[in-house]
């Protein structure tokens, strides 16, 4: 990676937002590495180990968050592309995927209802702000459909975009073992599952474990969203 | 370099779908997100032709098996509302661990027993 420390100093000097795409790029870099010496597991999330250092050195050298976001929103932009993309492992996979749309539908139906029920009834059981229930309920969707249901909703988009985040990596972080304590064998529902809980952030980790994961992670993400971005906000209306 | 250009008009093939959808999303004012709509897009195209051209195939994955890279700067931002979350720091956690536990549970359950039921079933069962 010496060539790209000689390229940091290179482009830090051309382009903010270049410098921070590349400094991104080499703790994920050294996030695979660590994850791939310690067998590919789960727990070491690529997403968790990358920007923890990225964290600590913004605190450190007092950088404002902001500047760092100059690169960052031209990664994030690259999302939009890199999850059309989706549709290239949903063709090869269509058969198997058409043959499965009940099991799809039974698990999208009670699995964004779970998810968004079981949020709201946990942070009021214990006592959380009405503003945080209202910024966890749509924990599970991406970010932007999740931001715009707090909004709707009462909450606030940004700290919902935060719970998103995080509920992606918990998702990605503990599925398997989730998985496997739950005797959840079949690739289709795991990576299903991995994308109602924990949308693109758990179909990040699942097209790490495998295809069929990945694509049904995949549809599961985006299913989710359009059911809890027309369906959330309306229950919300019903029931407080 | 012809191998570079079809990779770059790939992923220019990746970008316009992903505007198109955005753009149509943005203009009917629908409640679908942009890019779901421009998997739809790239999905027809690939149906269409019947099959996935070479150069397109090993774009996308690509950027499938990188895609938590581009998740990062999602997580940095997170740094930003730490404050936010300090007073409501253990229901936040309890809610974010089980709610996923239970949501994965639910999905995987409901997935497998109509599976099951529908005679559907895949290997690991």
């Amino acid at each position: 990676m010496s060539d790209i420390g000689i390229k940091l100093i290179y482009w830090d000097r051309v382009f903010e937002a270049g410098f921070w795409i590349l400094v991104t790029l080499f703790f994920y870099y050294l996030a695979l590495r660590i994850q791939r010496a310690l067998g590919g597991t789960p727990l070491a999330n690529p997403v968790l180990l990358a920007a923890a250092p990225i964290i600590g050195l913004l605190i450190a050298a007092d950088i404002w968050v902001g500047d760092y976001m100059g690169g960052g929103q031209a990664l994030l932009w690259l999302l939009g592309p890199a999850t059309v993309g989706i549709a290239v492992p949903l063709y090869r996979n269509f058969a198997r995927v058409r043959s499965a749309l009940l099991p799809m539908a039974a698990a999208l139906v009670t699995g964004s209802t779970v998810a968004v029920v079981s949020a709201v009834l946990i942070g009021d059981a214990m006592g959380a702000s009405v503003e945080t229930i209202r910024s966890l309920a749509p924990k599970s969707v991406t970010t932007p459909i999740a931001m715009g249901i707090a909004e709707e909703i009462g909450g606030y988009p940004s700290l919902a975009a935060a719970f998103v985040i995080l509920t992606g990596i918990v998702g990605a972080v503990f599925g398997a073992a989730f998985f496997q304590l739950l005797r959840i064998r079949d690739e289709r529902a795991k990576g299903f599952a991995m994308g109602i809980a924990a949308h693109g952030i758990g179909t990040a980790r699942a097209f790490q474990e495998n295809e069929v994961q990945g694509t049904f992670s995949g549809i599961a993400m985006a299913l989710n969203g359009i059911v809890t971005a027309l369906v959330l906000p309306l229950l919300w209306l019903a029931f407080s | 370099m012809r191998l570079a250009g079809q990779l770059f008009l790939a992923f220019l093939v990746l970008v316009a779908c992903d505007t198109a959808g955005r753009l149509i999303s943005w203009w009917l004012g629908l409640p679908v997100p942009g890019t779901v709509i421009g998997i739809l897009f790239l999905l027809g195209g690939l149906v269409a032709i019947r099959r996935v051209p070479e150069a397109v195939g090993r774009v996308a994955d690509f950027l499938l098996a990188h895609l938590n890279f581009l998740y990062i700067p999602a997580g940095v931002g997170v740094m930003s509302y730490a404050a936010l979350f300090a007073e409501d720091l253990w229901p936040i956690l309890v809610a974010l661990f089980a709610s996923t536990f239970l949501a994965m549970l639910a999905a995987g359950y409901a997935f497998m027993a109509v599976a099951r039921l529908t005679g559907n079933r895949e290997r690991g069962e």
